[in-house]
C-alpha cells in the first residue's frame, strides 16, 4: 500500500489536484484518466457564490474507500478517489477520481463508474450559497449501497 | 428508552435541529424513530421515505431494534460530487 492509499479520502477544504497524482504510473499502465469536479457559478439560472459540502464523516470515508476498491476489482485498474468537505469557492475542486490502467477504454469506463457511484453512495450534501444571500441544500438521491451500483 | 438522532444535510432543516432526543417504547426500531420524527416535524414527514438511518459508520436496517442510549443518524438523499 502506498502512502497515498493510507491517507484520508475526505479532506477539509478544496482539493489540490497535484496531491492526488503523486503515485508513479504502473509500468503496465498505458492510460491515466482523471476526473475533477469543480464548483460552478450558476445553478438552474441562479448565480452561485460558493458551496458548502457537509458529510457524515465516518460513513463517507468508508464509502469512498469501498468505491475505490470496487473500481479496482471491477475494471482491473488502480483507483484513487477523494472528496472535499467544508466551504469551497467558485472554481475550486470538490471531488477527484484518478484511474491508472492498461488502456483508455477501461480507464474512461472506470472513471465514469467511480464518479457516478460517489454521487449515489457517499453521504455528502451540497449546500449552495447564492449571490442574493440565500442558501439551500440541493435535491439528491436516496443513498445506495456500493454493491448495488 | 431514550435515543439520540443526529440530523445530517437537509434533514437538520426539516427537523429544525442538528440533534434530537426521542423517548421511545422499549423494543422500538429505526422505523419507530422515523415515525416519531414524522409525527413531530411536517417537513420531515413529507420526505420520510427518502431517508436512511446510519448507526456508527454503517447504514442500519430500519427494522433493527434500538437500545437505550443509542445514537442514530438521519441520511437524507445525497448530493456528493
Amino acid at each position: 500500500m502506498s502512502d497515498l492509499k493510507s491517507l484520508p479520502r475526505l479532506r477539509d477544504g478544496a482539493l489540490n489536484l497535484a496531491d492526488w497524482l503523486v503515485e508513479p504510473q504502473p509500468a503496465t499502465a498505458g492510460a491515466l484518466n482523471l476526473f475533477a469536479g469543480t464548483v460552478r457559478n450558476i445553478h438552474e439560472g441562479q448565480a452561485v457564490r460558493g458551496m458548502s459540502y457537509h458529510a457524515h464523516r465516518g460513513l463517507a470515508e468508508t464509502r469512498l474507500r469501498e468505491i475505490e476498491a470496487a473500481t479496482e476489482a471491477r475494471f482491473g485498474v488502480r483507483a484513487v478517489v477523494a472528496h472535499a468537505v467544508g466551504e469551497l469557492a467558485i472554481g475550486e475542486i470538490s471531488v477527484v477520481v484518478v484511474i491508472r490502467g492498461g488502456h483508455r477504454a477501461e480507464g474512461f469506463e472506470a472513471c465514469r463508474w467511480a464518479i457516478d457511484t460517489i454521487k449515489q453512495a457517499v453521504p455528502i450534501w451540497k449546500e449552495e450559497h447564492y449571490l442574493d444571500g440565500q442558501a439551500r441544500f440541493l435535491e439528491g438521491t436516496p443513498i445506495q449501497p456500493v454493491e448495488s451500483l | 428508552m431514550r435515543v439520540t438522532v443526529e440530523c445530517y444535510g437537509a434533514s437538520a432543516r426539516w427537523c429544525g435541529s442538528d440533534a434530537i432526543t426521542l423517548d421511545l417504547a422499549d423494543g422500538a426500531t429505526g422505523n419507530d424513530a422515523l415515525d416519531a420524527l414524522a409525527a413531530r416535524y411536517p417537513d420531515f414527514a413529507a420526505r420520510r421515505d427518502t431517508v436512511a438511518i446510519a448507526a456508527g459508520d454503517a447504514i442500519a436496517s430500519p427494522t433493527a431494534p434500538l437500545a437505550d442510549g443509542d445514537v442514530i443518524a438521519l441520511i437524507p438523499p445525497v448530493s456528493a460530487g
